[in-house]
């Protein structure tokens, strides 16, 4: 009876995984082209001359996300740790991670309604206190894009990681705080010696994640979304990465195979950088994923 | 023990609130200022200078978005593939994740390995659209939730979630002859309500706020979800359009721009109404994501 239930489940398991294992061997063989290609697609990617800019916009915009938003979710878990009014903690917290499950659509929109030229309310708002005259162009100048993608990022998700720091936080031994008041230390110094501490196998593991999925934006965000939503022709230099590539040139050029090889490509470097990090990690402190 | 406040904690206590009170205006006020916009006439609100309050109250920007049969199809598209998705995709990952999770299964470690292989790994958007083409399911409303319906990452986590349950429980139950089913539905499932939750709230989430594929794998119009239009708004709304639309618009004083809002605070609301209830699963079901990585 148990034998019939679990294989009665393998079916549904198999057809699923079918497609998934179809998805690459279709993306390796071109069976489209019904010809083996070979590498031509990958070098005609690697001679493309859209190819160092994608390259640059993937790195740039992944190294930025790690550098600005990693740290913040942490911080903020101190912070509100060291609140000691339960409710308004509570309440902080709970606002602070809603954007999460805020649609980027949606957030792409809120970002229309405040940075826009003609309408944006913060334009509107500086230039009603005389502090530019022009109204800036947030949303189109390429130089803008970086900055714009990062923010909007941590506006989105810094909360929902805090939910993992504060929780290694509760589970340090209240006992230690207490010891180190009687002992006389100060509250800057408490959260030196026994908070930071404390937070460090959750930070290890964050990282990794983070790492891991660099290339999509790490923790943070989707940079493909960002990228299709907050991107457009203007600020295209800044704005385009390797996934939106294929994905334009794959679905409006029908170029499948070329597209195909893009992606296969982003996916070998992000399975290269799991396996890094992990390792690194595992030298490192003795603890890793897997 | 009550001890007096020394000069530290008051500086600390001060630039503590004065952070989490910025952090949470940065966090509600573009949600506030969206809301606001949909109560005002759009032509006054793109005069600019509103902040607080709505300046010319009206109903006009709802009452435009329930006459438009677009927006409400739209609407309708997405509540259905959000209950039926959500739907599906619980009950295949929690099956397969219960039988993945017996000890005794055959094979039970190359499928672990077939799932973590497809999980970091993928062919790619376009190898995706070839089999979804020749699986008919392109210009379908299966497009929106067959390709969801396993999702790994939930299977690891409510594998994990299994593997906890004693085996005890349904031993007992079988012991008494219990059928297999039997013991899925009055022991198994009554325990594992956070996991399910937690799973929901995600899929559910994830399909509502979802666009990409209704951009790409549907061209049928009637088949397109709200956030779909939202999108297509936002990128219109770089271009001046001149089109019947917006001569019909332009009678009134709704602009493209209040009606965008209008369905953003649309899209918000039903995510703000189940919020509360499934809040204390997923910060639970979140750790228990994370540990297992």
């Amino acid at each position: 009876m148990l034998f019939l239930l679990v294989f009665s489940y393998i079916p549904m398991f198999g057809i699923i995984i079918a497609f998934k294992n179809y998805k690459i061997s279709t993306g390796i063989d071109g069976i489209f082209s019904s010809s083996w290609a070979g590498l031509s697609h990958f070098k005609e990617l690697i001679n493309d001359y859209n190819f160092p800019m994608l390259v640059r916009n993937t790195l740039v915009l992944s190294l930025l996300k790690i550098v600005f938003s990693y740290p913040i979710p942490i911080l903020f878990a101190i912070l509100l740790s060291e609140v000691r009014h339960v409710f308004v903690k509570r309440f902080v917290q709970t606002v602070s991670y809603l954007p999460h499950f805020i649609s980027w659509v949606v957030v792409t929109g809120i970002s229309y309604a405040f940075f826009s030229s003609s309408f944006g309310i913060v334009n509107d708002f500086l230039q009603s206190i005389h502090l530019i005259k022009e109204p800036l162009s947030i949303l189109t100048d390429p130089d803008a894009f970086w900055g714009l993608a990062v923010s909007t990022a941590i506006w989105k998700e810094a909360g929902w990681w805090t939910i993992i720091f504060l929780a290694a936080l509760a589970g340090i031994d209240p006992s230690l705080y207490e010891a180190a008041e009687m002992d006389g230390a100060s509250r800057l110094k408490r959260i030196i010696h026994i908070t930071l501490p404390g937070l460090k196998g959750a930070s290890i593991v964050v990282l990794i994640l983070t790492i891991g999925s660099m290339l999509g934006g790490g923790l943070v965000g989707s940079n493909f979304e960002q990228s299709m939503l907050l991107g457009n022709t203007i600020n295209s230099e800044k704005s385009q990465i390797i996934q939106t590539y294929a994905f334009t040139i794959g679905l409006a050029q029908g170029r499948f195979s070329f597209a195909t090889a893009i992606d296969l490509m982003q996916s070998l470097i992000s399975v290269f950088l799991i396996f890094t990090s992990n390792a690194i990690a595992k030298r490192v402190s003795g603890t890793g994923l897997f | 023990m009550r001890r007096r406040k020394t000069m530290e904690d008051r500086v600390l206590d001060t630039i503590i609130s004065i952070i989490l009170i910025i952090v949470v205006f940065v966090t509600l006020y573009p949600f506030y200022y969206i809301l606001l916009i949909t109560f005002n006439a759009g032509t006054d609100t793109a005069s600019g200078g509103m902040y607080l309050w709505p300046r010319q109250f009206t109903f006009g920007n709802y009452l435009y978005f329930l006459e438009d049969p677009k927006w409400i199809s739209a609407f309708g598209i997405s509540l259905l593939r959000t209950i039926v998705g959500t739907f599906l995709g619980v009950l295949f990952t929690g099956l397969v994740a219960y039988g993945l999770a017996k000890r005794d299964l055959i094979f039970r470690k190359s499928y672990f390995t077939i799932v973590v292989i497809a999980m970091n790994f993928s062919g790619g958007i376009i190898a995706f659209y070839i089999v979804l083409k020749s699986l008919g399911l392109i210009n379908t409303f299966g497009v929106y939730v067959i390709p969801g319906m396993l999702n790994l990452f939930f299977l690891l986590i409510a594998i994990s979630f299994f593997t906890d349950i004693p085996e005890e429980l349904g031993e007992s139950a079988r012991i008494d002859g219990a059928s297999e089913v039997r013991i899925f539905a009055k022991i198994i499932l009554p325990v594992s309500m956070p996991l399910l939750a937690t799973i929901s709230l995600f899929i559910g989430s994830g399909q509502w706020n979802a666009w990409l594929d209704s951009a790409y794998f549907v061209q049928d119009e009637g088949l397109r979800t709200l956030t779909y239009r939202m999108m297509q708004v936002i990128n219109q709304s770089m271009v001046p359009s001149g089109d019947a639309q917006a001569a019909a618009m332009s009678r009134s004083s709704v602009t493209p721009f209040s009606v965008q809002a209008t369905a953003m605070v649309v899209s918000i609301v039903p995510i703000l109404g189940v919020y509360p209830f499934l809040q204390k699963y997923f910060v639970s079901g979140m750790m228990l994501g994370s540990v297992k990585g």
